[in-house]
Protein backbone atom coordinates (compact mmCIF):
# COMPACT_ATOMS: atom_id res chain seq x y z
CA UNK A 1 0.00 0.00 0.00
CA UNK A 2 2.59 2.49 0.77
CA UNK A 3 4.88 1.57 -2.60
CA UNK A 4 1.72 2.16 -4.71
CA UNK A 5 1.32 5.40 -2.82
CA UNK A 6 5.22 6.27 -3.17
CA UNK A 7 5.06 5.05 -6.98
CA UNK A 8 1.94 7.33 -7.96
CA UNK A 9 3.75 10.37 -5.84
CA UNK A 10 6.31 10.10 -8.10
CA UNK A 11 4.16 9.50 -11.59
CA UNK A 12 3.02 12.79 -9.98
CA UNK A 13 6.18 14.75 -10.13
CA UNK A 14 8.19 13.43 -12.87
CA UNK A 15 10.97 15.95 -12.27
CA UNK A 16 11.15 15.38 -8.64
CA UNK A 17 14.30 13.17 -7.65
CA UNK A 18 13.50 10.65 -5.28
CA UNK A 19 15.86 12.42 -2.40
CA UNK A 20 13.88 15.60 -2.87
CA UNK A 21 10.54 13.60 -2.99
CA UNK A 22 11.46 11.79 0.59
CA UNK A 23 12.61 14.85 1.88
CA UNK A 24 9.18 16.66 1.12
CA UNK A 25 7.17 14.25 2.05
CA UNK A 26 9.46 13.71 6.04
CA UNK A 27 8.96 17.51 6.03
CA UNK A 28 5.28 17.32 5.48
CA UNK A 29 4.83 14.35 7.86
CA UNK A 30 6.61 15.76 10.69
CA UNK A 31 4.60 19.08 10.42
CA UNK A 32 1.17 17.63 10.35
CA UNK A 33 2.30 15.71 13.20
CA UNK A 34 3.24 19.02 15.56
CA UNK A 35 -0.25 20.30 14.04
CA UNK A 36 -1.60 17.43 15.64
CA UNK A 37 0.63 17.15 18.50
CA UNK A 38 -0.15 21.23 19.20
CA UNK A 39 -3.52 20.83 19.14
CA UNK A 40 -3.74 18.25 21.24
CA UNK A 41 -1.80 19.73 23.90
CA UNK A 42 -4.17 23.00 23.31
CA UNK A 43 -7.15 20.68 23.67
CA UNK A 44 -5.43 18.83 27.31
CA UNK A 45 -4.27 22.27 28.51
CA UNK A 46 -8.12 23.64 27.65
CA UNK A 47 -9.74 20.73 29.69
CA UNK A 48 -7.59 22.13 32.42
CA UNK A 49 -8.97 25.78 32.42
CA UNK A 50 -11.20 26.79 35.62
CA UNK A 51 -14.22 28.20 32.77
CA UNK A 52 -14.18 24.65 31.13
CA UNK A 53 -14.49 22.77 34.58
CA UNK A 54 -17.46 24.89 35.77
CA UNK A 55 -19.35 24.24 32.20
CA UNK A 56 -21.67 22.23 33.78
CA UNK A 57 -24.30 23.01 36.50
CA UNK A 58 -22.73 20.21 38.22
CA UNK A 59 -19.47 21.54 38.62
CA UNK A 60 -20.76 24.78 38.83
CA UNK A 61 -23.59 25.17 41.45
CA UNK A 62 -22.07 22.48 44.31
CA UNK A 63 -18.71 22.22 44.61
CA UNK A 64 -17.55 25.04 42.62
CA UNK A 65 -20.16 27.44 44.70
CA UNK A 66 -18.55 26.26 48.25
CA UNK A 67 -15.27 26.62 46.82
CA UNK A 68 -15.68 30.51 46.12
CA UNK A 69 -13.97 32.35 49.07
CA UNK A 70 -11.83 29.65 50.64
CA UNK A 71 -7.55 30.02 51.27
CA UNK A 72 -7.43 28.41 47.38
CA UNK A 73 -9.85 30.81 45.75
CA UNK A 74 -9.15 34.21 47.82
CA UNK A 75 -6.10 34.72 49.93
CA UNK A 76 -4.01 37.42 51.09
CA UNK A 77 -0.95 36.66 48.30
CA UNK A 78 -3.49 36.50 45.39
CA UNK A 79 -2.23 32.94 44.13
CA UNK A 80 -5.03 30.59 43.67
CA UNK A 81 -5.14 26.96 43.11
CA UNK A 82 -7.85 26.12 40.12
CA UNK A 83 -9.85 22.56 39.78
CA UNK A 84 -7.34 21.14 37.79
CA UNK A 85 -4.51 22.15 40.30
CA UNK A 86 -5.83 19.68 42.89
CA UNK A 87 -7.64 17.55 41.03
CA UNK A 88 -5.67 16.20 37.65
CA UNK A 89 -1.57 15.73 37.90
CA UNK A 90 0.79 17.53 35.67
CA UNK A 91 2.71 14.86 34.17
CA UNK A 92 2.22 14.35 30.68
CA UNK A 93 1.85 10.33 30.96
CA UNK A 94 -0.43 10.18 34.85
CA UNK A 95 -2.42 13.53 33.40
CA UNK A 96 -3.55 11.53 30.27
CA UNK A 97 -4.41 8.82 32.34
CA UNK A 98 -6.62 11.04 34.65
CA UNK A 99 -8.46 12.32 31.38
CA UNK A 100 -9.08 9.09 30.21
CA UNK A 101 -10.79 8.24 33.72
CA UNK A 102 -13.09 11.35 33.32
CA UNK A 103 -14.54 10.72 29.95
CA UNK A 104 -16.32 7.93 31.75
CA UNK A 105 -18.23 10.75 33.57
CA UNK A 106 -19.71 12.27 30.34
CA UNK A 107 -21.61 8.71 30.96
CA UNK A 108 -22.31 10.59 34.09
CA UNK A 109 -23.68 13.65 32.63
CA UNK A 110 -25.66 12.31 29.98
CA UNK A 111 -27.80 9.93 32.53
CA UNK A 112 -28.00 12.91 35.22
CA UNK A 113 -26.26 10.68 38.51
CA UNK A 114 -25.52 14.46 40.01
CA UNK A 115 -28.19 16.85 38.30
CA UNK A 116 -29.94 18.26 41.00
CA UNK A 117 -28.48 19.16 44.52
CA UNK A 118 -30.64 16.23 45.67
CA UNK A 119 -28.82 13.87 43.63
CA UNK A 120 -25.22 15.43 44.16
CA UNK A 121 -25.70 15.48 48.28
CA UNK A 122 -26.80 11.61 47.80
CA UNK A 123 -23.79 10.99 45.81
CA UNK A 124 -21.14 13.30 47.94
CA UNK A 125 -19.65 11.16 49.99
CA UNK A 126 -18.96 8.45 47.12
CA UNK A 127 -17.65 11.41 45.11
CA UNK A 128 -15.23 12.42 48.06
CA UNK A 129 -13.98 9.38 48.82
CA UNK A 130 -13.11 8.68 45.29
CA UNK A 131 -10.67 12.19 45.58
CA UNK A 132 -9.54 10.70 48.73
CA UNK A 133 -8.27 7.35 47.72
CA UNK A 134 -6.51 8.87 44.96
CA UNK A 135 -4.74 11.36 47.19
CA UNK A 136 -4.12 8.57 49.84
CA UNK A 137 -2.47 6.44 46.63
CA UNK A 138 -0.53 9.16 45.61
CA UNK A 139 0.67 10.22 48.55
CA UNK A 140 -0.82 13.90 47.97
CA UNK A 141 0.57 14.88 45.33
CA UNK A 142 -1.09 17.93 43.63
CA UNK A 143 -1.15 19.05 47.02
CA UNK A 144 2.99 18.56 46.91
CA UNK A 145 2.93 20.57 43.73
CA UNK A 146 2.80 23.46 45.81
CA UNK A 147 3.45 22.78 49.40
CA UNK A 148 6.91 21.28 49.28
CA UNK A 149 7.34 19.84 52.68
CA UNK A 150 11.39 20.41 52.01
CA UNK A 151 10.16 24.00 51.95
CA UNK A 152 8.26 24.03 55.24
CA UNK A 153 9.84 26.21 57.92
CA UNK A 154 8.68 25.02 61.21
CA UNK A 155 9.85 27.88 63.15
CA UNK A 156 7.22 29.68 61.04
CA UNK A 157 4.71 27.42 62.00
CA UNK A 158 2.36 27.83 65.46
CA UNK A 159 3.54 25.20 68.05
CA UNK A 160 0.38 23.33 66.93
CA UNK A 161 0.61 22.58 63.10
CA UNK A 162 4.37 22.05 63.86
CA UNK A 163 3.50 19.47 66.46
CA UNK A 164 0.60 17.74 64.17
CA UNK A 165 3.46 17.82 61.12
CA UNK A 166 5.74 16.37 63.00
CA UNK A 167 3.55 13.21 64.05
CA UNK A 168 2.26 13.21 60.77
CA UNK A 169 5.61 12.90 59.23
CA UNK A 170 6.83 10.18 62.62
CA UNK A 171 3.25 7.90 60.84
CA UNK A 172 3.56 8.54 57.81
CA UNK A 173 -0.18 10.11 57.12
CA UNK A 174 -0.53 12.29 53.90
CA UNK A 175 -2.31 15.93 53.43
CA UNK A 176 -5.34 15.02 52.45
CA UNK A 177 -5.75 12.55 55.94
CA UNK A 178 -6.11 15.97 57.62
CA UNK A 179 -6.16 18.80 55.42
CA UNK A 180 -9.63 17.55 54.01
CA UNK A 181 -12.95 19.93 53.92
CA UNK A 182 -11.01 22.67 53.09
CA UNK A 183 -12.28 23.45 49.67
CA UNK A 184 -15.28 22.11 49.70
CA UNK A 185 -18.08 21.01 52.27
CA UNK A 186 -16.97 18.30 54.04
CA UNK A 187 -19.45 14.52 53.41
CA UNK A 188 -21.11 13.49 56.37
CA UNK A 189 -19.12 10.10 57.32
CA UNK A 190 -15.83 8.45 58.01
CA UNK A 191 -12.66 10.62 56.87
CA UNK A 192 -9.78 9.72 54.70
CA UNK A 193 -8.14 9.19 57.78
CA UNK A 194 -10.29 5.90 58.06
CA UNK A 195 -9.57 4.59 54.78
CA UNK A 196 -8.18 1.42 54.58
CA UNK A 197 -5.73 2.59 51.76
CA UNK A 198 -2.35 1.20 51.56
CA UNK A 199 0.21 2.90 49.44
CA UNK B 1 -65.77 36.86 55.81
CA UNK B 2 -64.62 33.74 57.26
CA UNK B 3 -63.01 32.31 54.02
CA UNK B 4 -61.21 35.77 54.28
CA UNK B 5 -59.98 34.87 57.57
CA UNK B 6 -58.65 31.44 56.76
CA UNK B 7 -56.78 32.37 53.47
CA UNK B 8 -54.72 35.16 55.66
CA UNK B 9 -54.39 32.40 58.22
CA UNK B 10 -52.99 30.25 55.66
CA UNK B 11 -50.84 33.05 53.90
CA UNK B 12 -49.30 34.21 57.48
CA UNK B 13 -48.70 30.28 57.86
CA UNK B 14 -46.87 29.96 54.67
CA UNK B 15 -45.07 33.31 55.14
CA UNK B 16 -43.71 32.43 58.71
CA UNK B 17 -42.74 28.85 57.47
CA UNK B 18 -40.62 30.59 54.60
CA UNK B 19 -39.58 33.34 56.93
CA UNK B 20 -38.15 30.28 59.56
CA UNK B 21 -36.60 28.25 56.96
CA UNK B 22 -35.16 31.57 55.64
CA UNK B 23 -33.56 32.80 59.21
CA UNK B 24 -32.27 28.91 60.24
CA UNK B 25 -30.53 28.93 56.61
CA UNK B 26 -28.86 32.06 57.43
CA UNK B 27 -28.24 30.65 61.02
CA UNK B 28 -25.96 27.66 59.67
CA UNK B 29 -24.44 29.67 56.98
CA UNK B 30 -22.82 32.38 59.63
CA UNK B 31 -22.25 29.22 62.45
CA UNK B 32 -19.92 27.20 59.86
CA UNK B 33 -18.21 30.95 58.54
CA UNK B 34 -17.70 31.74 62.25
CA UNK B 35 -16.19 28.38 62.79
CA UNK B 36 -13.87 28.51 59.35
CA UNK B 37 -13.27 31.87 60.70
CA UNK B 38 -12.08 30.16 64.34
CA UNK B 39 -10.09 27.52 62.59
CA UNK B 40 -12.19 24.82 64.73
CA UNK B 41 -12.25 22.58 61.54
CA UNK B 42 -8.49 22.39 61.82
CA UNK B 43 -9.18 19.92 64.60
CA UNK B 44 -12.65 18.95 64.25
CA UNK B 45 -14.66 17.87 61.46
CA UNK B 46 -18.56 17.37 61.17
CA UNK B 47 -18.23 13.28 61.37
CA UNK B 48 -14.62 12.13 60.93
CA UNK B 49 -12.13 11.19 62.79
CA UNK B 50 -9.40 14.40 63.55
CA UNK B 51 -7.70 15.79 66.69
CA UNK B 52 -10.78 16.56 68.57
CA UNK B 53 -13.88 14.97 68.58
CA UNK B 54 -16.28 15.35 65.59
CA UNK B 55 -19.61 17.86 65.77
CA UNK B 56 -21.72 14.85 65.97
CA UNK B 57 -19.88 13.09 68.68
CA UNK B 58 -20.37 16.35 70.65
CA UNK B 59 -24.29 16.43 69.89
CA UNK B 60 -24.83 13.00 71.26
CA UNK B 61 -22.94 13.42 74.25
CA UNK B 62 -24.91 16.58 75.28
CA UNK B 63 -28.37 15.20 73.61
CA UNK B 64 -30.62 16.06 76.49
CA UNK B 65 -28.38 17.26 78.98
CA UNK B 66 -29.55 20.56 80.18
CA UNK B 67 -26.13 22.33 80.98
CA UNK B 68 -25.25 21.33 77.62
CA UNK B 69 -25.04 25.09 75.95
CA UNK B 70 -23.73 26.84 79.23
CA UNK B 71 -20.92 23.69 79.27
CA UNK B 72 -20.03 24.32 75.44
CA UNK B 73 -20.20 28.42 76.03
CA UNK B 74 -17.32 28.11 78.58
CA UNK B 75 -15.41 25.52 76.18
CA UNK B 76 -15.60 28.28 73.70
CA UNK B 77 -14.93 30.99 74.98
CA UNK B 78 -12.26 30.81 77.87
CA UNK B 79 -9.54 28.80 76.28
CA UNK B 80 -9.46 25.73 78.37
CA UNK B 81 -6.64 23.20 78.90
CA UNK B 82 -7.41 19.78 76.37
CA UNK B 83 -5.40 16.71 75.48
CA UNK B 84 -4.29 16.17 72.22
CA UNK B 85 -1.67 13.27 71.67
CA UNK B 86 -1.09 12.96 75.66
CA UNK B 87 0.01 16.53 75.28
CA UNK B 88 -2.09 19.79 77.71
CA UNK B 89 -2.68 22.74 75.12
CA UNK B 90 -5.38 25.58 75.48
CA UNK B 91 -8.39 25.02 73.07
CA UNK B 92 -9.23 28.32 71.16
CA UNK B 93 -12.35 30.50 71.77
CA UNK B 94 -13.89 31.58 69.05
CA UNK B 95 -12.90 34.70 67.06
CA UNK B 96 -16.11 37.05 67.94
CA UNK B 97 -17.01 38.86 71.26
CA UNK B 98 -21.31 38.57 70.11
CA UNK B 99 -22.86 36.42 72.27
CA UNK B 100 -25.65 35.85 69.69
CA UNK B 101 -23.07 34.30 67.41
CA UNK B 102 -21.34 32.42 70.06
CA UNK B 103 -24.99 30.67 70.86
CA UNK B 104 -26.08 30.12 67.10
CA UNK B 105 -22.47 28.24 66.74
CA UNK B 106 -23.24 26.10 69.94
CA UNK B 107 -27.11 25.30 68.80
CA UNK B 108 -25.17 24.55 65.42
CA UNK B 109 -22.84 21.88 66.69
CA UNK B 110 -25.87 20.72 69.32
CA UNK B 111 -28.05 20.34 66.03
CA UNK B 112 -25.63 17.94 64.14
Amino acid sequence: MISQWWQRLQQRCTTCSRVTLGVGVLVAGLVISGVLMAAGAAGLAWTNTESFCIGCHEMRDNVYAEFKDTIHDRNRSGVRAVCSDCHVPREPLAMLKRKVAATFEIWGKITGVIDTKEKFEKHRYELATRVWTRMKLTDSHECRNCHHAEAMDPEKQSEKARARHEKAKAEGITCIDCHFGIAHKEPDGPGPKELKITR
Amino acid sequence: MKRNVSAWSIAGLVFAGLWSAQVQAQDVAAAEALMKKSGCNKCHSLSAKKEGPPYKETAAKYKGKADAEATLYKHLTTNPKVKVDGKEELHESLKTKNDADIKNVIAYILSR
